[in-house]
């Protein structure tokens, strides 16, 4: 019962949920990058929305299933082979024991994720199991997975037999170029006059300090105020600090839970997913918005979502 | 009082209240703790922020919601922190920055334990790691961060940068000069109560041998 790594990639981790309520202990979120990508994967294995899914990141990936079960691929890959024939993504694959699941390159984009019907094994904190590494933990032993790690299912995973195909609407489109919603942050005031409109005036590229904690983007510089005196505030996946050298920050899944810098933006929950697909020399538009706005577009999205996945929720 | 009215920003799933204090954040902090609509109550320095699910809570709805809680606070006083003694090994093996720090302060490295573990802490805020402490003391010199942070800080290290100490939680990179190490474990997720301290706290620093350190008993599991 279980599924063996022929080949890890640059950073393959389980990742599900996130951590929550655990942040004023400095505990941060973790969890899937794009928890919609997720989703769409868990739900045509017959999986909770959030479930632990294999996240594979950039590079290729292949994996050999060591049991029958079902597993479904959704993300940036650009091809999916099960033993050397090449399968689509957004469909339920049956595969059997001894197959070897294969997952293309990011092209374009940076995530995947492999869903499978059994119960994936990974430890369990604070009512979470996904991995968080900078601290170790989570998922398998809190590490990304390596050549030859054998990954165990729950003994009493319970075998679910559907056979799914992602509505043509509900596909996502990967891409190198985003559109990202943004409202104002805490220290928006703070910094100098309009920097929010040139935020959104030009287009930044994400450089190449670019993973699960954060992305530094590169343009034209901001007009950083000086920030040497703001005490320590919390922020949240999605947050866009300025530091003093006027290339904005902006905050993924594992980002530490309080910073320094001023928060002048906040990409909005219903664009967050996106992040997760946000690599280096990716390119990102952001639009200013409102917060009557920004709930109004999480609550439709949510709603055409259910529509297919049911009950669920982005983060 | 309006002198008392914190300074509201909203975002769309997170609202931040700025304070004139850490005492008010505290209280905030215990007031609002008893409602499940919020996901995430984060303090800072000087501010707090609380998360909520918008399919549930709009934004506006969030801010009544806060601003009718925080009537309710209750004020938060020194008397009420709760207390934790934290075990320090000053010895220069566990403290790479000890000469450093002393110089700094005008004092010598063998007074340097005496004269931190007389000073009491107050936990500030948690973040940077799980579990990582930002503690707050007595006005004293700055201390300047080191020109090339480390790439690894064991965990339990303290370090200090003047009036600010903070305790490393993980083995991680960190930039604090470093003055002695704890042998207790700053998080353990598999505890009712993963952090060994929490935003309010006092901490009080007591020194111990390199060999009592090298034989703290390991905790058992709970």
């Amino acid at each position: 019962m279980s599924f063996t790594v022929l080949k890890a990639g640059l950073q393959t981790t389980l990742q599900g949920a996130p951590f929550t309520g655990h942040r004023y202990l400095g505990m941060p979120a973790a969890g899937a990058a794009d928890c919609l990508s997720l989703a769409l994967a868990n739900f045509l294995v017959g999986k909770s929305f959030d479930a632990i899914a294999i996240e594979i990141t950039l590079t290729d990936a292949l994996f050999q299933m060591n049991e029958p079960c079902s597993v479904a691929v959704v993300g940036a890959a650009e091809y999916v082979r099960i033993n050397g024939h090449a399968h689509p993504q957004h469909q339920t694959l049956k595969v059997m024991a001894g197959d070897r699941v294969d997952i293309g390159p990011s092209r374009p984009g940076c995530r995947t994720y492999v869903a499978i019907s059994a119960e994936i094994n990974a430890d369990r904190l604070l009512g979470g199991q996904s991995t968080y590494l900078a601290a170790a933990l989570g998922g398998f032993h809190g590490r990304a997975l390596r050549k030859d790690d054998i990954i165990s299912f729950a003994p009493d995973s319970p075998v679910t037999d559907v056979e799914r195909f992602t509505p043509q609407n509900l596909k996502l489109h990967y891409s190198d170029d985003h559109v990202l919603r943004i409202i104002r942050g805490p220290e928006a005031a703070n910094a100098k006059a309009g920097v929010l409109d040139d935020l959104c005036v030009s287009t930044y590229a994400v450089g190449a300090r670019a993973n699960r904690m954060g992305l530094a983007l590169e343009g034209p510089p901001l007009n950083a105020s000086d920030s040497s005196n703001m005490p320590s505030a919390a922020v949240f996946p999605g947050t866009i600090q300025l530091p003093p050298s006027g290339q904005p920050y902006l905050l993924g899944p594992d980002a530490q839970t309080t910073g320094g810098y001023p928060r002048i933006a906040q990409v909005i929950r219903a664009d967050r997913h996106l992040i997760g697909q946000l690599g280096s020399g990716s390119r990102i538009q952001f639009v200013q918005t409102t917060t009557e706005r920004a709930t109004e577009i999480y609550r439709e999205k949510l709603s055409l979502l259910s529509s297919w996945l049911g009950q669920i929720k982005l983060w | 009082m309006a002198d008392d009215e914190p300074a509201i920003h909203v975002c769309d799933d997170w609202i931040n209240l700025t304070f004139l204090d850490w005492k008010a954040v505290r209280a905030a902090q215990i007031a609002l703790s008893a409602d499940k609509y919020w996901t995430e109550i984060v303090p800072g320095l000087d501010s707090i922020a609380i998360q909520f699910d918008p399919a549930l809570v709009s934004p506006d709805e969030a801010v009544t919601m806060i601003r009718d809680q925080l009537h309710h606070a209750a004020p938060v006083s020194n008397k009420t922190n709760i207390l934790v003694t934290i075990p320090v090994c000053y010895d220069a093996d566990l403290a790479p920055d000890r000469e450093y720090v002393a110089r700094e302060l005008g004092i010598t490295a063998e007074a340097l334990p005496s004269w931190h573990a007389s000073r009491l802490q107050r936990v500030a805020m948690l973040g940077f790691m799980p579990g990582f402490a930002y503690l707050e003391s007595a006005a004293c010199p700055a201390i300047d961060r080191l020109a090339n942070p480390r790439q690894l800080v064991k965990a339990g290290s303290i370090g200090i940068i003047g009036r600010q100490s903070c305790i490393y939680s993980f083995d991680s990179p960190g930039g604090w000069p470093i003055i002695g190490r704890t042998p207790l474990r700053l998080f353990d997720p598999a505890k009712t109560q993963p952090a060994l301290l929490s935003a309010g706290a006092t901490v009080r620093f007591e020194s111990i041998s390199k060999e009592a350190f090298d034989h703290w008993p390991q905790e058992a599991e709970e």
